[in-house]
């Protein structure tokens, strides 16, 4: 299995939206990170950052943001390789744009395209119809900055929300 | 087992997935035949009442979003405020409740 990172044609209506790796910084906060993960499972990994959302008030409930997550799921998984996953979605239940975070020492199983254990998780919840048309951008500069190793390798190493800022403002 | 507001939202969560999949996949990701989503789009339709089910669908063709969030108590579909008798119920996702501006169906976030 092949796989394509980096971000081609990404918005609808022509739009070209050019997103920088800093412009990231505005959808990430403090009480959407977790260092160290608790979950050992693809599942428990969804619920535990889809929970975040709720303790933020981003979502008010994650049943239905967790329905929506783990149908995308069913059309292949959004464990992209390299110890990455990036599930997404956008839900009628999301008021806003917003990417969580979290580390897992250990792995787990995300029935990953290389099947290796994922490291890195970052969830990307959208509205269905962001003003901006964001969402798309967000997910092909995501893409792009975690197809490099050396931000990978940063990113596995980070322990809190200062220094997981830091990789992104640092990235070429 | 989730209630009609939730199945509602489910639905539509389902109709913007099928709109974004061949975008997703440009960007990289696998994502397999849009078939299957639509498969799941037909079974959950089915679980929808039918009155519940032809709304949803007449909004849609109207709006490009069937249901809209509610923020202050404010639809931000159509900036009316909603009645104070309907705020309880639809806060607590028991009913499905069209805004009395525009017809759509409310989603409450706060
Ligand atoms: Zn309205």
């Amino acid at each position: 299995m092949q796989i394509v990172w980096g971000n081609k044609k990404h918005t609808k209506e022509g739009k070209d939206i050019k997103m920088e790796t800093k412009d990231l910084l505005d959808y990430f906060s403090e009480d959407l990170f977790i260092s160290q993960m608790k979950a050992s499972t693809k599942d428990a990994s969804l619920d535990e950052l889809a929970s975040l959302f709720v303790k933020s008030k981003i979502i008010r409930k994650k049943s239905i943001v967790l329905e929506m997550l783990q149908k995308r799921e069913t059309l292949g998984s959004t464990g992209i390789g390299k110890g990455v996953a990036i599930p997404h979605g956008r839900t009628t239940a999301a008021m806003d744009v917003k990417i969580a975070f979290g580390k897992s020492e250990q792995g787990m199983d995300f029935d990953s395209i290389d099947n290796k254990p994922v490291n890195l998780v970052f969830m990307v919840l959208a509205p269905p119809h962001d003003e901006n048309n964001r969402y798309l951008p967000i997910l092909g500069k995501l893409v792009e900055v975690l197809s490099g190793v050396k931000n990978r390798n940063k990113l596995k190493k980070v322990e809190t929300f200062d220094e997981f800022i830091q990789v992104f403002n640092g990235v070429d | 087992m989730l209630k009609h507001l939730e199945l509602l939202v489910a639905l539509q969560d389902l109709d913007v997935m099928i709109t974004d999949i061949d975008e997703v996949k440009q960007i990289g990701f696998k994502v397999g035949g849009k078939e299957k989503l639509k498969e799941a789009r037909s079974q959950l339709a089915e679980k929808l009442s039918k009155p519940l089910l032809y709304n949803y669908e007449n909004l849609r063709k109207r709006y490009k979003r069937a249901i809209i969030p509610v923020k202050d108590d404010i639809c931000l579909g159509c900036f009316m405020r909603i009645p104070t008798s309907l705020i309880t119920r639809g806060r607590s996702d028991q009913d499905v409740i069209n805004c009395e501006g525009c017809g759509r169906v409310l989603y409450w976030y706060d």
